[in-house]
């Protein structure tokens, strides 16, 4: 039995903020990133690296060292050796001798990069390491001595060099990072995108557990990856947004020839790591940045992955982002996953709900609160609603084909109607979610607005599709309340009367990513009614 | 009306200049839903309206200081309780809310509400007999504004001037949570297939701010900490402490559980409440640490750890918590030992 009376309760309320990571990175220039030599766990120092290999994998590298009466060449051999043991997933011996590792063939560094050894330098010349070295030394003669010296110079400078271009690589990706952010002026800060806020709020574990366990979505992806691998085999995917990795690793496992994921979150640290122990990272290649910003290794792509998908489906507005990506990368037959989308909205009524948020500010322990209550009808609220909120029949309001839509189109304004299910006394608002459909070719026809998962899944084999409406199983993305002020005095609408109107779907003028929803209502000969709503 | 608009813009201003971490801090309780939250649990708002209204005869014609006041709840018992003044304090601009809802009750003249910081501010009055505040966080400490509420003591309370609540104590139990620590920390293992790990080792590094079932209790609870609001300083929310975990039955043990008592004990009749297992449903939840073992214990016996809470360097708000853990029994197969570090943040 589970010590827990609500499972996943804790999702809304422990909240995170980690601007200490934040600042962290910002400040840290010179941070350096030591692969352990046994896992893939990093380390900001050669120190910290080795204690934990001693430690954790009763492995000393110093002490080895030490009896070895390792020079730098040795040490790098040393180094190369036992990370293509670990790589090869072989053991590494307690008691090495030179003999394992006497092969020319371990100066080939395993890792691009290896900051341990760029560090060796400083690891032999450490006190752990100088003493009974140079005792050793006195042996040698001193021809071999300068010889010695001489090559370890050159390769110290090819090493530093290499080394200084990869701090180079960190330093531009930094910059590109953050400059914005360091440049701006405290005015400039006040409006606009809240990019960087947005990113980091991406990078702590919850939202990703919270994604990946929303079934609905995963499943979805996954089945469509899984079930069509005739369609990703030998193929070069995208997937933009790629989080903790898994719709990438989906895709690997199905056959892609090459994958590469992007992401602007520091939860690409992790995908890289999670790749790296799922064996894909020669398949996988990560890339950190905005997808407008970074190079990526290849200029087209056969397949764009992505789950871009907000609140209302468009809030976050990750889609244009996608779409960039589509016409910069996309080949002309390539597709998209998922392929199209459709929002819906329904009128809705429901008393229960009402009196519990609303209601409840007009006597808080004996005090009136209603002064809480602004901000109600204005705010889009993200709630999981029960089908029988519904008081008419949803209406599909957009179709999104993916692979045609252009940017601006994702402002938009549409006609609605409904034929109402019950009799209402008065409206409370309206509920907007939406469906996403993965088709297995970008020939096939959108599926008509009216279109359902279920009969749109049946309609072909390898179809997947899925809802994140009140019918369906609760989704992380649950639905979009939009709550209007009751009516003074309450109309009553007579069955079988159809309301209708316009919505409009908008970006918020301060905050890009953030969304502005307006729609009017009328019914009948009764004069129209129209409400604006914001979701940030 | 429109001074109050222009007041608002200022306050948004101010916030937008402060450090990131702080507007987030002060920006999330702008929120309606964490009031309303707050407001409903009724554990947290009734002992504290009883603890004030009950004792109309301790706060007739004071003057009381609010701090972190929040919608003003708490000012607007004690203006009811017959308190000379009311000062509230809140750096957040839920105070403007604050303000129409105290209008609207007719408490205007008996409540002044002030946005700002603390230490930034001017109170009307240059001393107060009694300072109310709901400061508490997750694990009592995070986010907390105790710092805030030790201030306002030293600068502002009289002598022999009260504090509501005045006492606050924090516990520690060990669980047993096979299921639920597979479901959060398992899960990472095998995620559609593929190995998560990376992401286990942050899974068991945070602290889990969740309800937690009285069964699933295994030993008795140990007070770690104890804070007298009247003499403790900032200093005291840094600490280290050694205790013991004795199990009450024979059972496994995959995480620790913590909690917090509150006191009012200026009260005629002292009021507490808990945060515990054991009571009632409150939004601090409780706090659980998992550890990487699983001790397998027997009636009787003793798990000795270590506690060490300090506030991140970086980030005040944020807590660095370690935990050492050590079972020792005649039994070779079943002793562990352990170090746990978590940061909640």
């Amino acid at each position: 039995m589970s010590a827990r009376s609500e499972s996943g309760s804790s999702s809304a309320t422990s909240s995170v903020s980690g601007e200490g990571e934040w600042l962290d990175i910002e400040n840290d220039e010179e941070s350096i990133t030591i692969v352990s030599l046994f896992d893939s766990q990093t380390f900001s120092s050669w120190n910290e690296m080795l204690d934990s290999c001693k430690k954790h994998h009763d492995f000393d590298f110093i002490a080895t060292i030490k009896n070895l009466q390792l020079d730098f060449h040795g040490a790098v051999k040393l180094v190369n050796y036992i990370r293509s043991r670990v790589r090869d997933q072989q053991p590494v011996a307690k008691n090495l001798t030179l003999a394992d590792f006497e092969d020319d063939g371990y100066f080939k560094p395993v890792l691009e990069n290896d900051a341990l050894i760029v560090s060796l330098d400083e690891i032999l010349d450490s006190d752990l390491v100088k003493a009974d070295t140079t005792v050793s030394q006195l042996d040698t003669s001193q021809g071999e001595l300068l010889a010695q010296k001489q090559a370890l110079e050159a390769e110290l400078e090819s090493v530093r060099t290499q080394f200084s271009n990869y701090r180079l690589a960190v330093q531009e990706t930094l910059d590109r990072r953050w400059g914005d952010d360091t440049e701006q002026s405290p005015a400039k800060a006040v409006k606009g995108d809240r990019g960087n806020y947005y990113f980091e709020s991406y990078a702590y574990n919850e939202i990703h557990e919270t994604m990946l366990k929303d079934t609905v979505r995963t499943d979805a992806y996954r089945d469509f990856i899984y079930n069509n691998k005739h369609i990703f085999k030998g193929k070069v995917v995208l997937d933009i947004g790629c989080g903790s990795g898994i719709l990438s690793m989906f895709c690997a496992k199905a056959g892609a020839a090459r994958v590469i994921a992007v992401d602007n979150s520091d939860i690409i640290k992790k995908a890289t790591e999670n790749i790296f122990n799922n064996g894909l990272s020669d398949i996988i290649t990560c890339v950190k940045g905005a997808i407008e910003e970074v190079k990526l290794p290849v200029n087209e792509v056969d397949i764009i992955v992505s789950e871009w998908m907000g609140y209302c489906l468009l809030y976050e507005a990750m889609l244009p982002s996608v779409l960039y990506a589509r016409d910069r990368y996309l080949k002309p037959d390539g597709l998209l996953v998922p392929s199209s989308g459709t929002i819906w909205m329904a009128p809705i009524q429901d008393t229960e709900y009402m009196s519990e948020h609303i209601s409840y500010w007009r006597d808080v322990y004996g005090f009136d609160m209603k002064a809480m209550q602004e901000g109600i009808y204005d705010d889009v609220r993200v709630e999981a609603m029960p089908k029988n909120t519904l008081c008419g029949e949803p209406y599909p309001i957009k179709v999104l084909d993916l692979h045609t839509i252009k940017p601006e189109e994702l402002s938009f304004t549409a006609g609605w109607e409904s034929k109402l299910l019950r009799r209402p006394d008065g409206l409370d608002g309206f509920l907007i979610w939406f469906d996403n459909f993965f088709a297995t070719s970008r020939s096939e026809p959108v599926p008509e607005p009216t279109t359902t998962p279920e009969v749109f899944v049946k309609a072909k084999n390898g179809n997947v599709a899925f809802t994140t409406g009140p019918s369906g199983i609760v989704t992380h993305w649950k639905q979009g309340l939009l709550l209007v002020p009751p009516e003074n005095p309450p109309s009553k609408l007579e069955l079988p009367e159809t309301i209708s109107g316009q919505i409009t779907f908008a970006a918020l003028e301060e905050n890009a990513r953030a969304l502005r929803i307006n729609v009017t209502c009328s019914s009948g000969s009764k004069e129209g009614k129209k409400w604006s709503w914001k979701l940030e | 009306m429109s001074g109050d608009k222009m007041e608002v813009e200022l306050a948004e201003q101010k916030l937008k200049t402060m450090e990131h971490s702080e507007q987030h801090y002060f920006k999330s309780y702008d929120h309606h839903g964490i009031h309303e939250e707050m407001l409903k649990d009724e554990v947290r708002t009734r002992s504290y309206m009883n603890a004030i209204v009950q004792n109309k005869h301790i706060f007739k014609d004071k003057v009381v200081l609010d701090v972190g006041c929040g919608t003003g709840i708490l000012s607007m018992f004690a203006a009811k309780s017959g308190a000379k003044h009311v000062i509230g304090v809140d750096m957040s601009t839920i105070i403007f809310k604050a303000r129409e809802i105290v209008k609207v009750n007719g408490l205007s003249d008996k409540i002044t509400l002030i946005q700002g910081k603390m230490e930034e501010i001017e109170l009307p009055f240059p001393q107060v007999d009694i300072i109310i505040s709901e400061w508490m966080g997750y694990f009592l400490l995070y986010e907390s504004m105790l710092d805030t509420v030790l201030y306002a003591r030293d600068k502002y309370l009289v002598k022999d001037g009260l504090i509501f609540p005045d006492k606050a104590t924090i516990y520690f139990a060990g669980i047993e949570d096979g299921d639920y620590k597979e479901e959060k920390i398992g899960f990472w293992d095998n995620v559609y297939g593929f190995d998560y790990s990376p992401l286990k080792a942050t899974a068991l590094s945070e602290p889990l701010v969740d309800t937690v079932d009285l069964k699933a209790v295994v030993t008795d609870p140990v007070p770690v900490l104890t804070l007298d609001l009247y003499t403790c300083t900032v200093a005291d929310l840094a600490f280290n402490t050694p205790f013991t975990l004795t199990a009450k039955r024979d059972d496994f043990i995959h995480a620790l559980v913590s909690w917090f008592d509150i006191d009012f004990t200026a009260c005629h009749k002292p009021i507490r409440f808990s945060t515990g297992p054991h009571t009632k449903y409150t939004h601090w939840k409780q706090t659980v640490f998992y550890i990487e073992d699983v001790l397998t214990v027997q009636n009787g016996e003793e798990v000795q750890c270590k506690l060490d809470v300090k506030p991140n360097d970086k980030n005040r708000r944020d807590l660095d918590i370690e935990v050492d853990y050590s079972f020792q029994v005649n039994d070779a197969t079943r002793n562990a030992s352990g170090h746990s570090a978590y940061k909640m943040c």
